[in-house]
């Protein structure tokens, strides 16, 4: 439902669309600015911290990788039953050895 | 008779290859073939001569140093109207602190003259647009100057921003609620 509120909006709405700024006292020499200013910043190089923040996809995409492999990661069990018994016996020995049981 | 042959301009595929392979000049030629539009989105959001250069700048260096990723589904100028809009968006937030809450008659008129300023109550109008637009949240203001004041569509703004076509018919409403309030309540102040 339109009041007088929105025809009120629509009139200064109309008055400003009709007035755009005039830029081109502005724009005069803007290419010459720009430039310069990025010829500025290719000498300086890239700041570290920027190349941490394009480092991010990469750092993320690793941790995925080493998550993922850490969870699907089972060791092979031997058929080896010695072996299969033995497997931590060294610590539990070194253990044993140094607190004197 | 003579025919004089007209030089064809070189596409904007062309001068971003061009921009690309290193060539300085080809950029520029795009500054300056989108430079007045470009202009124009950012006078409607900034304060003073000084922010518009600013906000012009930020948007054709980001251009400069993403062109790369530029994938030619859109047109260039679209592309660049992307970034520009968040540039825009970005300054407002960034005076979103010096932002205060002054009647209009306390209002500094800092806008520049307008080309044939001639109508003094035209001009009272736009001022008095301007003071009221500082008034919304910065997404509202984004939102109704590029669907009221430069005739953008829902679906060109939602496109722009990256705001979904309810997102942004959601922000235009609250915006034309709050614009009318304030309104009614400096008139108000007026009697």
């Amino acid at each position: 439902m339109r009041d007088s509120g929105d025809e009120r909006l629509d009139l200064l709405f109309t008055a400003a669309r009709a007035a755009r700024m005039d830029t081109s006292v502005l724009e005069e020499h803007f290419e010459t600015r720009l430039m310069a200013r990025l010829r500025d910043r290719t000498r300086e190089g890239i700041p570290w911290y920027a190349l941490m923040w394009r480092m991010v996809p990469v750092f993320t995409v690793l941790v995925a990788l080493i998550a993922a492999y850490s969870i699907s990661y089972k060791p092979l069990s031997s058929g080896d039953l010695f072996a299969a018994i033995s497997s931590g016996q060294e610590e539990y020995l070194a253990q044993n050895v140094l607190t004197g049981e | 008779m003579t025919v004089t042959s007209v030089p064809e301009q070189p596409s904007d595929e062309s001068l971003i290859s061009a921009t690309l392979a290193g060539d300085e000049g080809a950029f520029s030629l795009l500054v300056t073939r989108y430079k007045r539009r470009i202009f124009g989105l950012a006078a409607r959001f900034a304060r003073d001569s000084e922010e518009v250069e600013d906000i012009c700048q930020e948007v054709f260096i980001k251009a400069f140093e993403n062109l790369a990723a530029f994938r030619h589904d859109a047109p260039f100028e679209h592309w660049l109207t992307r970034i520009a809009v968040r540039a825009s968006h970005d300054a407002l937030r960034r005076r979103r602190r010096e932002k205060g809450q002054s009647g209009f008659d306390d209002y500094v008129f800092e806008v520049r003259d307008y080309a044939g300023e001639a109508r003094h109550e035209a001009r009272l109008a736009r001022e008095l647009l301007k003071w009221a637009l500082l008034r919304l949240k910065e997404e509202e203001r984004v939102v109704i100057t590029l669907l009221e004041l430069e005739g953008y569509s829902v679906r060109e703004i939602s496109s722009l921003t990256g705001w979904s076509e309810s997102n942004v018919k959601v922000r235009a409403h609250r915006a034309r609620k709050v614009l009318k309030r304030v309104l009614e309540e400096n008139d108000e102040r007026q009697r």
